[in-house]
C-alpha cells in the first residue's frame, strides 16, 4: 500500500488491517499520534486524512490507501510553527502534550474549513477530543488567538 | 523573583506543539517485545492451579513469569517508611481484586503475547467480595487481608489517633452538637497516556528502564527490592509524562517488564489498554467521614469528634500515609481547640487505592467546608461570617499541635468575598490573621495559646 505522509510518498508492508495509526508509529516511526485508548474516545490519535481530521485508531490501513495524509510533523518545524502550533505554545494550551498532537490537528482542519469559526464552531469542531491536565479553556483561547492571525 | 507575574514560555512547549517530545511509548529500541499479562477476572478467589507451559511453547514467546520468577515477590512502597510490606508483585495462591496480575507474557507483537495468556491455564475458587467498608468492623467481615480489617501499624494502635484538648467538657459546654456524614467516592486519574515501561538489558550487566512514573525514586526503590539489585545497576529515564495527577506514583509496569526483559534477553515495552487503565490502575479512594461539631449559638466550635474510613483496597500501597496526613487538615482552615480524631485504612476487595490531587486532604477538605455550611445553616449565622469568626491566626495551633505562624484563611476568605460582591458587616472585612484579641479570643481558646502541648504521634491518648 502507498500513503503520501508530510509530502513524501512511503510504501507500507504492514498488513491491511492495520490501523493507520500503528503502521505510522510502528513503521513509518511517525510519533506524534498517540495511542490513548484504540477505541476512538479520546482523539489524541487524530491525524489529517485528505485534509479532514481522522481517527488514526479506527481507520485500517486498507481503507486510505492512496491517501495523502498529514501529521503533527508535517506543519511546521520548531523555527516555523503554524499559526495554530503557535497558539498553543503562546496561550500554555499544552501541559503534559500528550492529547496536543489530536488537538492542533483538529484545530488546523476546523480552521481550514471554517477559516473565522466562532466560539461555538471552536467547541464543536474539538468535541470528541479529551485533555486531563490543561482544561479546555486555554486550549480553546488558542484555537480563537489562532483564528484571528494571519496564515 | 523576575518570573513571578512574568508571563515566561513554557521550557517544553515548542516541543509540545511540533510532536517531537518523547514518551516512553515514542521510544523506539531494536527488537522490543511486547508484554501481556494475565488478570484476574474475580474480585476474590483462590487460585487452585496455574499452568504456563502451553504459553512457553507459543512460537513467538520469548518469556513467561510468575510469581516464581520474582526473587522478592512481596514488597512494601513505603518500606523505608516503616510501613510493612503486603502486596505480591504477582499474585501466589490467592487474589484479591479484578485485575491483579498473576503471570505476563513477552513476545513479538502484543497479538501473539495476548494468545499465549489466552493459554495460560489457571483455576479458581471464587470466594465473596466486599466492598462496603462500613462493614468492615461487622463480625462477619471476612480477613481480606493478611492484617486483619484494618491496616494496624499505626504505632501500637489500629488507626491514625488525634487527641487533644478535652473533648467531653466541649461537648458539655455545647449549645448545639451538628453532625454529618461525607462519602467522597473513587476516582479515575485517567491520563490521556496510559501506563508504559520499556526495560532494556544493557550489555554491561545493567538495566535501563524508561518509565512514566511520577515517582522515579520510588520506582528505583521498588524494582531494585523486587530483583534484589543494587541501585547502580538500574538507569532510570523518565520525567516526560503524559498525565499523571497521582495515578501514576504507584509503580505499576517497570518491575514486571524488567523481569521479562531479564528472562527474555531482549527489550520489553509494556503499554496497558485504556481497559486496564481503568479496571486496574489505582484511583482515588472512596472516604467514608462522620463528623459531630459541639458548637454555641453565637458561632463557636469547641470541639470536633470525627471517624473516617478510607477505603485503601487489597493492600496498603500508600494509604497509611494518605490518612496521616488526613488526620494533621481534620480541622480544615479553622481552629478547634479540643479534637477526637481516629482514622482507619480499611482493606477491602476494590483495586487498591492511591494518590490523587492533595492526597488525603481533598476528602477532608470537601468534608469540613460542606460541614461548615451546615453549621452555619443550623445555627442561623452566615457562613462566611462562621468561617472568618473560626478561622486559623497567627498563634493558634492545628490539630497535631503545629503553632501557626502565617496562617491565610482571614485574607483568602475576604478576597474571595470581594470577588464575589458578598457583602460582610465592617467588623468582619476588617479582620486579619493577626493573634486572637478581644472577642475572637473567648474563654474556651485562651488556653491553647500558652503555646504547644507535648507532641503527639498520633500514637497516644
Amino acid at each position: 500500500m502507498r500513503l503520501t505522509v508530510n509530502g513524501e510518498q512511503r510504501d507500507l508492508h504492514s498488513p491491511p488491517l492495520t490501523s493507520l495509526l500503528a503502521a505510522l508509529r510502528e513503521e513509518l516511526d511517525i510519533t506524534s499520534p498517540k495511542a490513548g485508548c484504540h477505541q476512538g474516545g479520546c482523539g489524541a490519535c487524530t491525524v489529517l486524512v485528505e485534509g479532514e481530521a481522522r481517527r488514526s485508531c479506527l481507520l485500517p490501513l486498507a481503507a486510505v490507501d492512496g491517501a495523502t495524509i498529514t501529521t503533527l510533523e508535517g506543519l511546521g518545524a520548531a523555527d516555523d510553527l503554524s499559526p495554530v502550533q503557535a497558539a498553543f505554545d503562546e496561550h500554555y494550551a499544552a501541559q503534559c502534550g500528550f492529547c496536543t498532537s489530536g488537538f492542533i490537528m483538529a484545530a488546523t482542519a476546523l480552521i481550514d474549513r471554517t477559516p473565522k469559526a466562532n466560539r461555538e464552531e471552536i467547541l464543536a469542531g474539538l468535541s470528541g477530543h479529551v485533555c486531563r491536565c490543561t482544561g479546555y479553556i486555554k486550549i480553546v483561547s488558542a484555537v480563537e488567538a489562532a483564528v484571528g492571525s494571519p496564515a | 523573583m523576575k518570573a513571578v507575574g512574568a508571563r515566561l514560555p513554557r521550557y517544553d512547549g515548542v516541543a509540545h506543539v511540533t510532536g517531537q517530545t518523547q514518551y516512553v511509548d515514542d521510544i523506539r529500541v531494536r527488537g522490543t517485545l511486547w508484554t501481556k499479562a494475565l488478570r484476574s477476572p474475580h474480585p476474590n478467589a483462590a487460585i487452585k492451579r496455574l499452568d504456563t507451559s502451553k504459553a512457553e511453547a507459543l512460537a513467538g514467546v520469548h518469556a513467561v513469569v510468575t510469581h516464581k520468577d520474582v526473587p522478592r515477590n512481596v514488597y512494601g512502597h513505603l518500606e523505608a517508611l516503616g510501613i510493612p510490606a503486603d502486596e505480591p508483585l504477582l499474585a501466589v495462591d490467592e487474589v484479591r481484586y479484578k485485575g491483579q496480575p498473576i503471570a505476563a507474557v513477552a513476545a513479538i507483537d502484543e497479538d501473539t503475547a495476548r494468545d499465549a495468556v489466552d493459554l495460560i491455564e489457571i483455576e479458581y475458587e471464587e470466594r465473596p467480595a466486599f466492598f462496603d467498608i462500613r462493614k468492615a468492623m461487622d463480625p462477619d467481615w471476612p480477613n481480606i487481608h493478611q492484617w486483619g480489617p484494618v491496616y494496624p501499624h499505626f504505632g501500637s494502635y489500629n488507626h491514625r489517633r488525634v487527641r487533644k484538648g478535652d473533648i467531653e467538657a466541649a461537648f458539655e459546654q455545647a449549645d448545639t452538637i451538628v453532625e454529618g456524614v461525607y462519602r467522597p467516592q473513587a476516582i479515575e486519574h485517567c491520563p490521556i497516556e496510559p501506563q508504559t515501561a520499556l526495560v532494556v538489558p544493557e550489555a554491561n550487566g545493567r538495566l535501563t528502564i524508561y518509565s512514566c512514573t511520577q515517582a522515579m525514586y520510588f520506582s528505583m526503590g521498588v524494582v531494585a527490592a523486587h530483583l534484589q539489585w543494587p541501585l547502580n545497576k538500574l538507569k532510570f529515564v523518565g520525567g516526560t509524562v503524559g498525565g499523571g495527577f497521582g495515578g501514576k506514583v504507584d509503580t505499576a509496569s517497570e518491575t514486571i517488564s524488567a523481569l521479562l526483559a531479564l528472562k527474555a534477553k531482549r527489550p520489553v515495552k509494556w503499554r496497558w489498554t485504556r481497559e486496564e487503565e481503568f479496571l486496574v490502575s489505582s484511583t482515588r479512594a472512596p472516604w467514608h467521614m462522620e463528623l459531630a461539631d459541639a458548637v454555641t449559638s453565637d458561632g463557636w466550635i469547641l470541639g470536633r469528634r470525627m471517624t473516617t474510613l478510607h477505603d485503601a483496597g487489597a493492600y496498603a500501597r500508600f494509604s497509611p500515609y494518605g490518612v496521616t496526613k488526613h488526620a494533621f487538615h481534620h480541622t480544615g482552615a479553622y481552629t478547634i481547640p479540643n479534637v477526637h480524631f481516629d482514622g482507619f485504612v480499611v482493606f477491602s476487595n476494590r483495586v487498591p487505592t492511591t494518590a490523587m490531587r492533595g492526597f488525603g486532604v481533598t476528602s477532608v477538605s470537601f468534608a469540613v467546608e460542606t460541614h461548615m455550611n451546615r453549621i452555619a445553616e443550623v445555627l442561623g449565622i452566615d457562613p462566611l461570617q462562621l468561617r472568618l469568626k473560626n478561622a486559623n491566626r497567627i498563634g493558634d495551633t492545628t490539630p497535631n499541635r503545629v503553632v501557626l505562624k502565617d496562617p491565610s484563611t482571614v485574607p483568602v476568605v475576604l478576597a474571595a468575598a470581594d470577588r464575589v460582591g458578598y457583602d460582610l458587616p465592617d467588623e468582619y472585612k476588617s479582620m486579619t490573621n493577626e493573634r486572637r484579641t478581644g472577642d475572637l479570643l473567648p474563654e474556651h481558646l485562651v488556653a491553647q495559646l500558652g503555646g504547644p502541648e507535648p507532641a503527639s504521634n498520633g500514637g497516644g491518648r
